[in-house]
C-alpha cells in the first residue's frame, strides 16, 4: 500500500544571520513523510533537530529549499497564511509544555480552536473528550500551576489533537519528566499512532526512538542516517 | 481572526488581567486619579466662577455704585497746623444730592439714580440687640437692587414724604432679632451715638446677594451688612441730618457725609462702559480730591470671565499632564506584561494566533484597564461634585465637556500607549518569543 506524502522537502536549507559570521544549521535536507508515519528525528546536540522541526511547524522559515506540506508550498506563504496553517493541521507538543497560565485545563486544550474562531461552548464536550482521552477527566478546572509535568503534558497532547491536525510534532516531549511519566506519554503517543495519525518527535532518548517506525538521525545539518524499522532499510547519506 | 466573538477577546482580556490583580489595580489607579482630577477641579473653578457671576449680576450688570470715600488728604497722620487738624476732626466730603442730579441730566442712557444714606446704628428689640446699618432710601430700592420682598411691603411714596416713622428689615435682621416671631407691625429701636429712634416694621426684604464680597476699600462708607434697617430717606434726613458722629475707633471725630452711596442704572448693559468717562467728568465738577470710588459689575463680570477662560485652559494643560502620566504607566506596565507574557504569545501564534489576534488581544486589554479606569474616575469626580454641591452646599459645577474630554483622553491615551507594546508583542517571529525565556 503505497502510502500518501504529507510533507516533502527538498534541499531545505536554513542559516541564521548572525551578523559577523553566519551559521548553517541546515545545510541541505530532503526526505518526505508518509501519512500516519512515526518518525524519531535524532543526533547531536546542535545538529539542527529543532532547527528542523520548527520550519516543519511552519514556526520559522527555511531560508531556502522547498516544503510541501499537504499540497501546498508552505514556504512561500505569507504570516497569515502559516497562522492559519499552524491553527488547523499541526499539532505541537513542547519539551516544556507551554500551557497559558490563566486558563484551566479544559480552556487550554480550546486554544488552537479560539483562533480558528469556534466558540468554546460549542466546542467544550470535544474538549472535555480530550482531557479524558489522557487521563485528566478530574482535572478539568485546574489551571497549569496546579498539575505536575506530566499531567501538564498530558493537556499539551490533547491540546495538539484539538484541531485534528494533518501530524503532530513534538520537540523532546518527554525531556523534562522521569522515565515512568515518560511512558505515560510515549503510551498516549502509541495510541495515538495506532488511530492513524502522523508523528515527527524529536528525541535524544533512545527508548522513544525504538518505538518510532522511521528514525532520522542529522549529523551538523545534514541526513547522516534514515532508518525506516520493519523493512530493516538503512540509507547511508 | 475573523469569527472570533469580541465577546470572548474581551474574556481572555479579563482573565489575563485578573491573573494579576494587583498590578491590574495600580494601572487603573493612574488612570481614576487623572479622570477624576480633571473632572473634579473643573467642577470646582465652575461652580466658583458661577457664584461669582451671580453675585455681580444680581448687583445688576446695568448698573454703576458710586460710594463716599475719604479723601487721602483726610486719612493723613496730623500734621500739627490748624487746618488740617480741622480736616481731620471735621471731615466733610462724599456725594451730594447736587451729584446725583447732574449724573441724571449730564450722562446718557442713564434711566435712574438711587441715592442712598447709610449709618451704623443697634437694632433693639426686647432683650435683643444686634449690629445693623440703617439705609435711608427710595421706595424703588428692591428692584434696583433685585431685592425681594418676603413679607409685608416695602416704604412707598406716602410715606416718602409723611415721614410716619415705619421701616423695613433685611431677612437676615429679622432673624435674628425676632427669632423665629412674626416681625410686622412690631417695633423696633433703633439707637445711635446721637438719638434712638422707634419704627414699626411694616415689610422684610431679602437681599438677593451681599455687596460685601466685592473688593472694597477700607474706608469706603457704604460697606454694606446683612443686617439692613430700610427707612425713606426723607426721615433719615429728618432724624438724622448729613453730619456723621463716628465714634466706632475710640476717639471722637465728627463726619459729614451728605449722601454714602449713589446707585446709577442705564438703559442697557451696552451703555455703561463707553459712559463711564462721562460718569467721572460729572462727579469731578467741583471737587479738588477724589472723595468717592466707582464700582462697575459688568466690568468686573467681564474680568471674571477673561480669569475664567484663563483657569479653564489651565484646568486643561493640568488635566492633559495628569492623563499622559496616567497613559505613561499604563504604557509601563503593558510593555513589561508584553516582555513578561512573550513565551505566551509565543505559544498563540504556535497555536494559530494571527499578528492581528495579539495586537486586538492586547489593545482589548488596554482599553479595559482605561475604560474601567475612566469610568470610575467619572464616577468618582461626580460623585464628589454631588457630596459637595449637595452635603457641603458649595457649588460644584460637572461640566459635560470636562467628562467627555476627561474619559474621551483616557481612552485615546490607552489606545496609544497600548498599540505600541502591542504591535511590539505581534511583530516577533514565533519562533523569537517562543524561546523567550
Ligand atoms: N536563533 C538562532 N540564532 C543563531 N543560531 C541558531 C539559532 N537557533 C539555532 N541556532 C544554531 O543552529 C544550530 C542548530 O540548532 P538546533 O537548536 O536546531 O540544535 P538541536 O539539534 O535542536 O540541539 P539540541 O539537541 O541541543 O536541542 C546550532 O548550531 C545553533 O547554535
Ligand atoms: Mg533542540
Amino acid at each position: 500500500m503505497a502510502k500518501h506524502s504529507i510533507i516533502q522537502i527538498k534541499d531545505l536549507k536554513k542559516v541564521y544571520d548572525l551578523g559577523a559570521f553566519k551559521v548553517q544549521a541546515l545545510k541541505g535536507l530532503n526526505f518526505d513523510i508518509e501519512e500516519g508515519s512515526y518518525t524519531a528525528i535524532m543526533g547531536p546536540s546542535g545538529s539542527g533537530k529543532s532547527t528542523l522541526l520548527n520550519i516543519l511547524g511552519c514556526l520559522d522559515r527555511p531560508s531556502s529549499g522547498a516544503y510541501i506540506l499537504g499540497d501546498d508550498d508552505v514556504a512561500h506563504m505569507d504570516d497569515k497564511e502559516l497562522s492559519g496553517v499552524r491553527g488547523s493541521r499541526i499539532g505541537f507538543i513542547f519539551q516544556s509544555y507551554n500551557l497559558i497560565q490563566q486558563l484551566n485545563v479544559v480552556e487550554n486544550i480550546h486554544v488552537p480552536l479560539f483562533y480558528q474562531g469556534k466558540d468554546i461552548s460549542d466546542h467544550y464536550d470535544h474538549c472535555v473528550k480530550l482531557a479524558e482521552k489522557v487521563g485528566l477527566a478530574d482535572r478539568l478546572d485546574h489551571r497549569p500551576m496546579q498539575l505536575s509535568g506530566g499531567q501538564q503534558q498530558r493537556v499539551a497532547v490533547a491540546r495538539s489533537l484539538v484541531n485534528e491536525p494533518l501530524m503532530l510534532l513534538a520537540d523532546e516531549p518527554t525531556g523534562n519528566l522521569d522515565s515512568s511519566t515518560e511512558q505515560e506519554i510515549l503510551d498516549i503517543l502509541d495510541e495515538l499512532h495506532g488511530e492513524g495519525r502522523t508523528l515527527v518527535i524529536v528525541t535524544h532518548d533512545d527508548a522513544v526512538a525504538e518505538r518510532a517506525e522511521r528514525v532520522i538521525h542529522l549529523k551538523d545539518g545534514l541526513v547522516d542516517q534514515d532508518i525506516r524499522k520493519g523493512a530493516a532499510k538503512a540509507v547511508a547519506k | 481572526m475573523q469569527g472570533i466573538s469580541f465577546i470572548r477577546i474581551i474574556g481572555v482580556g479579563i482573565k489575563s488581567l485578573r491573573l494579576h490583580k494587583l498590578r491590574t489595580a495600580l494601572t487603573m489607579l493612574g488612570m481614576v486619579i487623572g479622570v477624576w482630577a480633571v473632572i473634579t477641579l473643573v467642577a470646582i473653578g465652575e461652580g466658583a466662577s458661577h457664584d461669582a457671576q451671580e453675585e455681580i449680576k444680581s448687583l445688576g450688570a446695568r448698573n454703576v455704585i458710586i460710594r463716599s470715600i475719604k479723601p487721602p488728604s483726610m486719612r493723613e497722620q496730623m500734621q500739627g497746623d490748624w487746618e488740617s487738624f480741622f480736616r481731620r476732626w471735621m471731615a466733610i466730603y462724599g456725594l451730594k444730592r447736587t451729584d446725583a442730579s447732574r449724573i441724571k441730566d449730564t450722562v446718557p442712557g442713564v434711566t435712574r439714580v438711587l441715592p442712598l444714606m447709610t449709618k451704623r446704628m443697634t437694632a433693639i428689640h426686647g432683650p435683643r440687640e444686634i449690629g445693623c446699618q440703617l439705609i435711608g432710601t427710595y421706595p424703588y430700592y428692591p428692584e434696583f437692587t433685585q431685592a425681594q420682598l418676603v413679607a409685608g411691603q416695602f416704604l412707598n411714596e406716602a410715606e416718602e414724604n409723611s415721614k410716619v416713622s415705619s421701616c423695613v428689615i433685611s431677612l437676615e435682621l429679622a432673624q435674628r432679632l425676632f427669632a423665629g416671631h412674626n416681625p410686622l407691625m412690631e417695633r423696633i429701636v433703633v439707637s445711635g451715638y446721637e438719638s434712638s429712634q422707634v419704627f414699626q416694621v411694616k415689610g422684610v426684604l431679602q437681599e438677593r446677594a451681599s455687596i460685601e464680597k466685592l473688593a472694597q476699600l477700607p474706608d469706603s462708607v457704604g460697606q454694606t451688612i446683612a443686617a439692613n434697617v430700610y427707612i425713606p430717606l426723607s426721615s433719615f434726613k429728618a432724624l438724622y441730618g448729613e453730619k456723621n458722629v463716628d465714634r466706632s475707633v475710640g476717639h471722637l471725630k465728627l463726619e459729614a457725609v451728605e449722601l454714602s452711596e449713589i446707585r446709577v442704572e442705564f438703559d442697557s448693559v451696552d451703555r455703561v462702559m463707553p459712559s463711564l468717562p462721562l460718569l467721572s467728568e460729572a462727579l469731578n465738577a467741583g471737587r479738588d480730591e477724589r472723595d468717592f470710588e466707582i464700582i462697575v459689575p459688568i466690568r468686573e463680570l467681564k474680568a471674571l470671565q477673561k480669569q475664567k477662560a484663563r483657569d479653564t485652559r489651565l484646568l486643561m494643560y493640568i488635566a492633559c499632564i495628569s492623563l499622559l502620566v496616567g497613559g505613561i504607566g499604563i504604557m509601563n506596565i503593558m510593555l513589561a506584561t508584553v516582555t513578561e507574557r512573550t513565551q505566551e504569545i509565543g505559544v498563540r501564534r504556535a497555536m494559530g494566533a494571527t499578528r492581528g489576534d495579539i495586537t486586538i488581544q492586547f489593545l482589548v486589554e488596554t482599553l479595559i484597564l482605561c475604560l474601567l479606569g475612566g469610568g470610575i474616575g467619572v464616577v468618582g469626580g461626580w460623585g464628589f461634585a454631588w457630596v459637595r454641591h449637595h452635603l457641603l452646599h458649595t457649588t460644584t459645577i460637572v461640566t459635560e465637556w470636562s467628562v467627555l474630554v476627561a474619559f474621551g483622553l483616557s481612552v485615546m491615551v490607552g489606545l496609544v500607549f497600548g498599540l505600541y507594546p502591542a504591535r511590539r508583542a505581534a511583530l516577533l517571529d514565533p519562533i523569537d518569543a517562543l524561546r523567550h525565556a
